[in-house]
């Protein structure tokens, strides 16, 4: 058994809380910044100056989700990366050609210096990966946790999606089509540390029981609906048309009448949104409360248990992830 | 637990378009390094291994159309993957194929090509979409139209060891029947500036493990290996006719990734992080140091890297340390492709009885106890386990290791 024993996010939400639940901030521009806790509280200036923006969270996120644990593994998923940095040094190799070139910016632009920087700062050893595929880089990342760690004993990983935006790249990604759109939500940051444990304690909020990925341009990707016995399904519903058409005929065909959810209304569009989905799932879960705010229909009823919440994502319709969550309240 | 088996092989390098080309060079110690003639760059003072294809060459191989939207890391990635999958005779499987692969610069050629105009117009947004590391991955995917699960590792250049290792990982657990495993870069002129801003490329040919070593040369290139249990393995080629001569390459019979975590870019002075690894990976293979018949090793020429890893290969092998060379002084280092290639390097040097050679060596480092294999010999040698390490940015540290027959 696997469970999800801390989440610690940095978001367009209030940092560090999950207060957001009761009461949350709506946002009717195209591009937000997440809103950064004061990171003196947690930085030496000069280390905070010389560290990226996607850094400072995925450090201070982590350390608010491990406190005193040193995990097992540490596992990232990231779409860009450091791409703050990537695109300084870019930027700079573009216009001024290929000399006097800042060697910072290149150190921390690889996407894998987000997991080595925690594990300097937490000091730890072991297992070590960065998942960077597009919008499931998170799935992927939580699907090598849950196997590493399923069916053992005592195994706790830390697990991180973090994506930064700036301006220049939310401006590239809305002329692809994938950001910025009519109606959709705005396009955000993500920065979220879980730690998984295969040990159930007093904070766990839920369990994993399974995570599965498609990609549906390859042949077999027949999914047995029977198998998910769920109370709610938490959608990546963004707003968009195309995006959201995919949501409704296949939670209509494999779940017809339970319950969508949906977050990114929330958090915003970024290729590890999908974490905050598996965020909003385990709360409810643990809260035993979906609230209206989170609802499609509004008709759905709260009185029964919610036992299970099955977070379901796809991307571009050709990347398809499924993670199912359990209370642990037995 | 089933034996993971490599069953299909793969391999795009400066010393070869395929595993034919690949072998001979490594029997002819022929180095694919030469003077920059790919890539756009004013820092021609850097010897690099390129692939010795442009991408519309590649593109004709691959019966591309000319118009399709491609990167060379995609375009390399294709190569391998097609042989890879050829030999291992799984072109119409119609099981779970999952691909794994790793790359770091996924489409940065394009990006830093457009990168001005991206800001302009729209003249070449189709390559805004090709800039990130799953991209890659995707395109490579969708060429041969039969994945049904995609993940892409990025921890630098432990990246293609990475995906081997999360392949078997997933074959055990019964997450895909088969895995397509390993990676795919390009030299850009983005790292090959990263990697001069750190002051670690040499502009002689690289020489791993020798005293005068002054850095590394990039290369690229890309390897993807065909894994399966053993069990399945078996039962899809019972079904083939003997005359398809599908066979087992290799076992992976061991593999691990810890972290240095000691700094951003270099290693730890001691070597804890790759020392870890091997252990590590040992320790899964259930084998003893005295087990391994010879190292691959990851030996860029840089000061910091062989030395570390020196130090590192010592503390584990003590008095009886095994054969060691470093192929980066045919191939360069190719960074997130390392360790496919050098995976399929092993597994190549394990089925001809061969050890490569360690390239440009001279002079023997006075920190280290050992020197690196520098005379061809294929009389005698039996390879039953080898030992491939890579690592990369971040103290990321991977050891995997191969072997000729099955381990009870």
């Amino acid at each position: 058994m696997v469970y999800i024993n801390a989440i610690r996010q940095i978001s367009a939400q209030k940092p560090l809380t999950d207060e957001w639940f009761d009461s949350p901030i709506y946002y009717n521009e195209p591009y937000i910044r997440a809103i950064d806790p004061d990171f003196k509280q947690y930085l030496a200036p000069n280390e905070s100056r010389r560290t990226g923006k996607i850094l400072k969270r995925a450090l201070i996120t982590s350390r608010e989700a491990c406190k005193d644990t040193v995990p097992e593994a540490i596992i990232t998923g990231t779409g860009l990366g450091c791409i703050e940095n990537t695109e300084i040094f870019l930027d700079s190799m573009s216009r001024y050609g290929e000399e006097l070139l800042p060697p910072t910016q290149f150190m921390q632009s690889t996407h894998n210096t987000v997991s080595s920087l925690v594990a300097i700062d937490i000091k730890c050893n072991s297992y070590n990966i960065t998942f960077a595929h597009k919008g499931i880089s998170f799935e992927c990342a939580l699907q090598n946790a849950f196997i590493i760690s399923n069916k053992k004993h005592n195994v706790t990983v830390l697990v991180g999606a973090h994506d930064e935006m700036t301006p220049v790249y939310f401006n590239l990604l809305k002329r692809t089509g994938y950001l910025g759109n009519t109606n959709q939500v705005f396009a955000g940051e993500a920065a979220v540390s879980m730690l998984l444990s295969t040990k159930k304690e007093n904070s766990s909020m839920c369990r994993i029981d399974n995570i599965e990925k498609y990609y549906s341009t390859g042949r077999n990707f027949h999914l047995d609906s029977s198998d998910y016995k769920i109370d709610a399904v938490m959608t990546g519903i963004n707003g968009t048309e195309d995006n959201d058409r995919v949501y409704y005929e296949n939670c209509n065909r494999w779940f017809p009448g339970v319950p969508m959810l949906r977050y990114k209304h929330l958090f915003g569009e970024s290729y590890t949104a999908p974490a905050f989905g598996v965020y909003t799932s385990a709360i409810c879960l643990a809260k035993q409360l979906i609230p209206e705010f989170i609802k499609l229909h509004s008709k759905v009823n709260n009185t029964k248990p919610i036992n299970s919440i099955l977070c379901y994502n796809h991307f571009e319709n050709k990347n398809h992830t499924f993670i199912l969550l359990s209370t642990c309240y037995e | 637990m089933d034996k993971i088996v490599i069953s299909g092989m793969g391999i795009i390098s400066a010393i070869g378009n395929n595993c034919m080309e690949t072998l001979d060079a490594l029997k002819a110690s022929k180095s694919g390094i030469d003077t920059i003639h790919y890539l756009n760059t004013s820092h021609t003072e850097f010897p690099v291994g390129e692939v010795k294809l442009t991408n519309e060459e590649m593109i004709s191989m691959l019966g591309l159309t000319a118009s399709s939207v491609s990167t060379r890391t995609s375009l390399m990635g294709m190569i391998a993957v097609r042989e890879a999958i050829e030999t291992a005779g799984i072109y119409n499987i119609n099981q779970r194929c999952s691909i794994i692969s790793g790359t770091t610069v996924g489409g940065m050629d394009k990006s830093e090509q457009y990168y001005l105009e991206f800001l302009e117009n729209d003249l070449h947004k189709e390559y805004i979409k090709t800039h990130d590391c799953g991209a890659c991955t995707e395109m490579i995917a969708d060429y041969f139209g039969f994945f049904s699960q995609v993940d892409t590792i990025s921890t630098a250049c432990s990246s293609a060891a990475n995906a081997i290792l999360l392949g078997a990982k997933f074959l055990q657990s019964g997450k895909t029947d088969v895995a397509v495993a390993g990676g795919a870069e390009c030299i850009t002129r983005f790292h090959l500036n990263g990697f001069n801003t750190l002051r670690i490329l040499d502009c002689q040919h690289c020489r791993p493990f020798d005293n005068t070593r002054a850095g590394l040369n990039l290369g690229e290139g890309a390897a993807y290996i065909v894994m399966e249990t053993e069990k399945h393995f078996l039962e899809r080629t019972a079904l083939t006719p003997p005359e398809s001569q599908r066979k087992i390459y290799a076992y992976l019979s061991g593999a691990a990734n810890t972290c240095d975590a000691f700094h951003q870019t270099a290693s730890s002075p001691d070597g804890k992080g790759a020392y870890m690894a091997m252990k590590n990976a040992l320790h899964n293979a259930g084998l003893h140091p005295s087990n391994v018949d010879y190292i691959n090793a990851h030996g860029t020429g840089t000061a910091n890297n062989d030395l570390s890893e020196g130090y590192a290969i010592e503390k584990l092998f003590g008095n009886n340390i095994p054969p060691v060379s470093s192929t980066k002084a045919f191939t360069g280092h190719t960074t997130s492709a390392a360790g496919g290639i050098e995976a399929v390097i092993s597994i190549l040097s394990m089925n001809n009885s061969l050890i490569p050679v360690n390239l440009n060596f001279k002079e023997k480092m006075p920190e280290l106890s050992f020197k690196p294999v520098t005379e061809y010999s294929s009389n005698d040698i039996h390879l039953e386990h080898v030992l491939s390490n890579s690592f990369g940015f971040g103290g990321n540290d991977t050891t995997l290791i191969f072997s000729h027959h099955k381990r009870s």
